[in-house]
């Protein structure tokens, strides 16, 4: 096997690990927006049973979820696709830890805001859409690059379930190939790469919407 | 018909009243400024009157009709009262401009070119057009206070409310504020005005509701209130005057 082909292989594999990663990622932001949104708007009950819901999703290993999600749910005539399985196991645990990350960045908003817009006359859910999202999304890029990044690490998971993404293309080459070190290398290198496209995404996008003065270390 | 009519307002927190039957009326044109210790209740009172806080029992009638019966449409009272708070309030994330135009463009549902003419007009009214594109970070405390100003007017409201207006700011600030506030006052706005301000006091208010312990203590002209031989009065405003 040639040296382009292990490439090839590898960038085959990488591939495979931004489609889990984003897609990952972005079923966690919906989630993790979903679940902030409603613990705004919704009553007590609402909000005590989506802290539940949190809790547990925090508790479980990802890949006993995945399990449950890919092996478990055929069981009872549910058959979910292996991407499907990987965003409602990495992506719904990812999006309860986004969630407490916005719950705290929630918190920050000027209380005085709030009840500025409310006394101008806008909704509850025009004052939390107008006024403290955009705040709160802006005070949680650092914690959103944390949970970002997590996701990244925890795709390898995806080989369980069949995904051919980059670690189960390494370990494929690395049994034909004998040459562990240096495979491993690479990919170790290609997720360092991949880390710093997203880092450097989110850093543009922070940097297209900063505002002087506001929410700087 | 007075503009503002309150009536009998009572509103109670876990059975302890912090607002104990207040009764005053408030003419168009006319300025009145609540004052009063400590926790006698004038904050409460200012929410309760654009139901931020709902009154327990009691009746608010504006332009006579009462505001607190079930049905009433909160967003059409809150877009004709005007509320200028204590610490500013202006939305950080956005510039001078669209902290003024957000309301009348959201609610108002005026056009972009429309709201930003609105604006400017009375942003240029409170001395801030050149700082419409800046945002809230880079103003001083008087900056915003004049920004939050601007903003309240722009919505065209029959009453303007001030909540502490110069409490947070420095003397040099305050007295910028108040001689805008004082402009006002001589163009006729109706205001009603919670202070500690004496010199606030003195300049704007035609009458003053002198609040204590959730009641109106006494209701009259500065100048009377100050001659009064009061303990209570007296010792709220400390032998000055």
């Amino acid at each position: 096997m040639s040296f382009i082909d292990i490439l090839l292989t590898l960038l085959q594999g990488a591939g495979y690990t931004l489609l889990i990663t984003f897609s990952c990622a972005a079923t966690a932001l919906l989630v993790g927006l979903g679940i902030a949104m409603a613990r705004e708007l919704g009553g007590a009950w609402v909000s005590a049973m989506l802290s539940a819901l949190v809790y547990v999703l925090r508790g479980v290993p990802m890949l006993v979820l995945l399990f449950v999600v890919f092996f478990g749910l055929p069981g009872i005539g549910i058959d979910v696709p292996p991407l499907l399985a990987m965003m409602l196991s990495l992506g719904l645990i990812s999006g309860a830890y986004l969630s407490e990350v916005f719950r705290g960045a929630l918190a920050a908003v000027n209380p005085g805001e709030v009840l500025a817009a409310r006394a101008m006359g806008f909704t509850r859910f025009e004052t939390l859409r107008l006024i403290k999202i955009p705040q709160m999304l802006r005070f949680s890029v650092p914690g959103m690059v944390n949970e970002l990044t997590t996701v990244l690490k925890y795709s390898p998971f995806a080989y369980t379930v069949g995904l051919p993404e980059i670690t189960k293309q390494a370990m494929a080459l690395v049994a034909t190939t004998m040459r562990g070190i240096e495979i491993y290398a690479a990919i170790g290198l290609i997720y360092f790469a991949i880390y710093r496209l997203l880092l450097s995404a989110v850093r543009l996008i922070e940097k297209r919407y900063r505002i002087a003065g506001f929410a700087e270390e | 018909m007075a503009l503002l009519e309150v009536k009998e307002l009572v509103k109670t927190y876990g059975g302890r009243a912090v607002l104990d039957g207040v009764s005053f009326d408030l003419e168009e044109g006319e300025a009145k400024v609540v004052m009063g210790p400590s926790g006698c209740g004038k904050s409460t009172l200012l929410r309760c009157l654009n139901l931020l806080i709902e009154p327990t029992s009691g009746a608010i009638l504006l332009d006579g009709k009462d505001i607190t019966r079930p049905g009433a449409d909160v967003r059409a009272v809150r877009s004709r009262i005007g509320f200028v708070f204590q610490n500013f309030a202006l939305y950080r994330h956005m510039s001078v401009l669209d902290n003024v135009t957000l309301a009348l463009r959201r609610l108002k549902k005026m056009s972009k070119r429309e709201a930003e003419e609105r604006a400017l007009h009375e942003l240029d009214r409170m001395e801030m057009a050149e700082k419409r594109d800046a945002y809230p970070a880079a103003l001083s405390g008087g900056q915003s206070q004049r920004v939050a100003i601007a903003r309240a007017l722009a919505m065209d409201p029959k009453v303007l409310f001030f909540d502490e207006p110069t409490s947070a700011l420095d003397p040099i600030m305050v007295r910028e504020v108040v001689t805008l506030i004082n402009r006002l006052y001589l163009d006729n706005v109706t205001i009603l005005c919670v202070t500690h301000d004496l010199g606030l006091a003195k300049l704007i208010s035609d009458r003053v509701v002198f609040l204590d312990r959730g009641k109106v203590y006494a209701e009259d002209r500065i100048e009377n209130l100050l001659q009064r031989d009061d303990p209570v009065i007296d010792e709220f405003f400390g032998g000055e005057g």
